[in-house]
């Protein structure tokens, strides 16, 4: 049954560019494309053959399958409901959290090969704020930890017990920091425009300038498999785990459903941040998840 | 008694700033003062007794109000004089003599406060009379310092209100109930002194908004330099003495525990702090006004010099108090005289005073050997016992130190005032002596009178008063 | 419950660093007035009527409307859009106040005390040490009155820490003392806009010698 986790966690991966484009489009009252259209395209991505620049090395070759690769492992360790992931042992959060830094580096690097300024431009700074929403990702894990002594992803949502309304204030912001840092690993508003056009303020999509056929696609779906890694352990963060196996695949999907439809709308109403306001705007959110230890502090007592 | 004055207060406030005529504003001033100096023989009768729930008539309470009482004559019969100099607007005039009122019933109502809260909300309460005050002018210069002043003294009176719920946290726990000075002095001893040092420190750095003392001194120095004459003349002397009131009240809390010596010593920092600052600042002042602002710190800071002495010190801080509100008072209505001669404050405008008006000459020679604590003054005494006690208790480097600051203080105040008796330069030689009024400065020889009279021979009421209020430090 | 609403107002402190709009400077005070009435209410031992007159008069009528709603009349009176903090980088705000949040609650983890609510208290502290960072970084004096309020704010939560209270009638000079302190400053706000090009506190340099 771990494979179902992981499974479903596949299908939403495909689903949520799609969702998203809709809701965008629906929102500034566009007719929109179908939910598949992404998939449409990235198909066509990957039928096609790839194009490397005679300046480039075997690390531009590389990178984008390293970087998709990482993804995919790191999906293993989403858990789904009383379910274990695919893979699971303590403290895998640690191991999680630098999986997806591994890729990120080598895409990273596989920017700087191409010497071109614009992708080393965009590569510094998503190196910049993926450094900083580090901090953010480890405080809240740790919290959780410490609040119910474990240290895997698995054993950390099934013992979290929604008793008082500390609690309960607790996973409401672990779910908005959850939401806010997969908007920045995935370069999204406010704090990276996909839709930009000018390489001087674009992010993400100035780094993978040169990529192109085969592993523009990879990387397009490797963008979708982050959206549900998070949508992932943002479903485990809510959904008990005494349900029933068929409410929980329900809930697991409403919620992949819900976090497209919520970063849709959160694109389509919200401006996008100017790019020096950025490291104010992640700083704010490892403060909010300072706040979130300082609960967790609160309610074990172990500072005394 | 109090709710009674302080509604007549309210009334006759009310009164001047609706009906806006000569004969009302007369009547109801008039009617003010009464009020004023019934409550404050009525205090003097019933020492020590509570009013109202929220009040008593103590004794530190009955001599700063006498002191209210006696400015608040002078200062009424100077802004009437002031006024009538500057433009006939009666809608500035009325709401001037209604602020004047209201402050002076505040002052009041924080003199006799029991409570700390009604305490704290008389003190708050100054502020906001004061500041309709110094924007009395309507002038850059008097927003300024009035937007400073106004904004400050909240921040530092927000402080003040931290600390008092500290003490009411220290008190609660000696199962006091409420925040009555004499229940939380009675029970002061076994309180926690690390909230005793907290609330201290916090009402110290709060209240020295209000006192013009080291910390939050700027903004007095400010207020005074562009307020009315009468009007710096009311708040550097009466409206200084309800800060010095708020931190003596806190000092009496702390003086019953074991942190007392550590009170002392940030008190005598605050204090050496002030009078260097205001000696540094002085040497290179331009306005008299703002000199004599300046002066004023510098006499806060010995004010609590002598606090932090002990002994004789708690003596002489409270007496030097009483004369120098007097001192200060004479020379910043007499300045107001200076300014109607030159139609400026500034030091370097003035002169030959001696020759165009002869009698206030004479007022500013006095009032010099008066703020600079020369030997016939009565603030001679009052420094004198106040270096004793020091000495006494073996601060002899913050003595000398003390003493040296006092030393430049007096040079440079002299300078200035010399310059403006008898330099006869450009620009001064050829103006003509003007007409005032002799019985304006005759108000102000009453009040150096006082000095010297209290000085020499203090009443017995006088000096049992200050017993009565440093009794509970001993 | 309370503390909950205690983390809020926290929150609410963090986005005050973030924010540039004045608007959001206001929208802030009339939710942290709410805020503090729902804590105040809920810090009630027994509802009795008066007590609850002047809770809901102190927090959501003066705290939550009428002073946003006069601050909102100068904000617009006087065209106050943005107020870019200029003394510092802007994310040194965000990391003094969450030091000051941690300040907080660990100063009151150090006395823990019995008859101190020791979760107001950390919540005050950092209300009080944000609303006097607030002062100090910004140059504008619109702002300072902000930074006044959030230390009223603090404040009042601080009182409701303090196990003894003071007597209605005391409480009522208090909160009315604040309201006309806050009525006087803005009244002066308006005339140093008026007067002056800025708001800028170095308009109101010329005072000195």
């Amino acid at each position: 049954m771990n494979v179902l986790g992981f499974v479903l966690a596949i299908i939403s991966s495909l689903l949520i560019p799609g969702i998203i484009t809709i809701t965008k489009a629906k929102m500034s009252g566009k007719k929109g494309p179908g939910v598949f259209q992404p998939l449409f395209d990235i198909a066509r991505l990957i039928r096609k053959g790839n194009v490397y620049s005679t300046t480039t090395s075997v690390i531009f070759q590389i990178g984008p399958i390293i970087y998709f690769a990482s993804v995919v492992v790191a999906l293993l360790f989403v858990p789904f409901g009383q379910y274990k992931g695919l893979l699971s042992f303590d403290a895998d959060f640690v191991f999680f959290a630098y999986l997806l830094g591994i890729g990120k580096f080598m895409m990273i690097i596989s920017a700087m090969d191409t010497g071109s300024g614009f992708e080393g431009m965009g590569a510094n700074r998503e190196a910049l704020y993926s450094m900083l929403v580090e901090p953010i990702f480890f405080i809240l894990m740790g919290s959780l930890a410490l609040l119910t002594h474990y240290s895997s992803f698995y054993d950390l949502f099934v013992h979290i017990h929604y008793d008082s309304y500390l609690t309960y204030l607790i996973a409401a912001l672990g779910v908005y920091l959850l939401l806010q840092i997969a908007m920045v690993e995935n370069s999204r508003l406010p704090i990276d425009d996909p839709k930009t056009h000018l390489e001087l303020t674009m992010i993400h999509e100035v780094m993978v300038l040169d990529n192109s056929g085969f592993d523009m696609g990879l990387i397009n779906l490797a963008t979708g498999l982050k959206f549900a890694l998070y949508g992932g352990l943002i479903a485990n963060f809510i959904f008990p785990v005494e349900w029933s196996l068929y409410a929980q695949i329900v809930v697991f999907i409403m919620v992949n459903l819900l976090f497209a439809v919520a970063v849709g709308l959160m694109e389509s109403f919200r401006a996008r941040n100017k790019l020096a306001k950025n490291p104010k705007w992640i700083l704010m959110l490892s403060s909010i998840s300072l706040i979130v230890f300082l609960c967790v502090i609160e309610i074990t007592q172990k500072l005394l | 008694m109090l709710v009674a004055y302080l509604l007549l207060a309210v009334v006759t406030s009310g009164a001047v700033f609706c009906f806006r005529n000569r004969t009302a504003t007369l009547l109801s001033i008039s009617l003010f003062l009464v009020g004023q100096t019934v409550l404050t023989v009525y205090a003097f009768c019933h020492l020590n007794e509570r009013d109202c729930t929220y009040f008593t008539f103590d004794s530190l309470g009955v001599i700063l109000s006498s002191v209210l009482t006696i400015l608040s004559f002078a200062t009424f019969y100077h802004s009437y004089l002031y006024l009538g100099r500057q433009s006939d607007n009666k809608r500035n005039k009325s709401i001037y003599y209604a602020a004047l009122i209201m402050l002076s019933a505040s002052l009041n109502g924080a003199y006799f406060a029991e409570h700390l809260g009604t305490l704290w909300s008389f003190i708050e309460a100054t502020t906001l009379c004061v500041a309709v005050l110094i924007y009395h002018d309507r002038t850059n210069h008097a927003l300024e310092a009035t937007w400073k002043y106004v904004f400050i003294c909240s921040i530092g009176l927000a402080v003040a209100l931290v600390a008092i719920l500290c003490i009411s946290i220290a008190s609660s726990k000696e199962g006091v109930s409420d925040l009555n000075l004499s229940t939380i002095i009675a029970h002061a001893q076994g309180m926690d002194t690390i909230w005793i040092k907290i609330t201290f420190i916090l009402a110290m750095a709060g209240f020295s908004a209000k006192m013009g003392l080291f910390p939050l001194y700027a903004v007095c120095v400010d207020a005074h330099t562009v307020a009315p004459a009468p009007i710096s003349a009311f708040i550097s002397t009466t409206l200084m003495n309800v800060g010095f009131l708020g931190i003596y009240r806190m000092y009496c809390i702390v003086a019953q525990t074991d942190a007392l010596p550590w009170a002392n010593k940030v008190l005598m920092i605050a204090g050496i702090f002030s009078m260097s600052l205001a000696a540094v600042q002085l040497l290179k002042v331009k306005h008299f006004k703002r000199m004599f602002a300046f002066s004023s710190m510098e006499h806060m800071g010995i004010v609590v010099l002598a606090l932090s002495a002990g002994g004789i010190g708690y003596y002489a801080a409270i007496f030097h108090i009483v004369l120098h509100s007097f001192a200060k008072a004479g020379l910043f209505y007499q300045i107001g005289q200076v300014c109607s001669v030159y139609h400026s404050y500034v030091i370097k405008e003035t002169g030959n005073y001696m020759k165009l008006n002869p009698l206030g000459s004479i007022v500013v020679i006095l009032t010099f050997i008066s703020v600079t604590a020369i030997p016939p003054s009565g603030l001679f005494i009052s420094e004198f016992m106040m270096f004793k006690s020091l000495f006494a208790g073996r601060h002899y480097f913050v003595a000398i130190v003390a003493l040296f600051l006092l030393t430049i203080i007096l040079y440079v105040i002299g300078k200035r005032l010399m310059h403006l008796l008898y330099y006869k330069g450009e620009g001064v030689a050829t103006l003509e002596p003007v007409k005032l009024n002799n019985y304006e400065t005759f108000s102000q020889f009453v009040l150096l009178g006082l000095i010297f009279y209290l000085g020499a021979n203090p009443p017995v009421f006088l000096t049992d008063l200050i017993t009565g209020a440093t009794a509970i430090l001993k | 419950m309370a503390f909950t609403l205690i983390i809020l107002l926290e929150l609410t402190l963090l986005y005050l660093a973030f924010t540039e709009r004045v608007k959001r400077f206001i929208f802030i005070l009339m939710v942290q007035g709410l805020l503090l009435f729902g804590i105040a209410y809920l810090h009630l031992k027994q509802v009795n009527t008066l007590e609850f007159t002047f809770i809901v008069t102190e927090t959501i009528l003066i705290k939550g409307l009428l002073v946003p709603i006069f601050l909102n009349r100068l904000r617009k009176k006087n065209n106050l859009e943005r107020l870019a903090h200029s003394k510092l980088p802007s994310f040194v705000s965000i990391l003094a106040i969450s030091a000051a949040i941690a300040f907080g609650f660990l100063l009151s983890e150090k006395i823990h005390d019995n008859d101190l609510q020791s979760k107001f208290f950390s919540a005050s502290i950092a209300a009080i040490i944000t609303g006097i960072y607030f002062v100090i970084i910004h140059r504008n004096i619109f702002t300072h009155v902000i930074g006044y309020l959030i230390i009223q704010n603090g404040v009042f939560l601080l009182s409701l820490a303090v196990g003894n209270e003071f007597p209605l009638i005391v409480n009522t000079a208090i909160l009315l003392d604040i309201f006309v302190g806050v009525l006087v400053l803005g009244i002066f706000v308006n005339r140093v806009g008026e007067r002056f090009e800025e708001m800028h506190i170095d308009e109101l340099a010329q005072l000195k010698d």
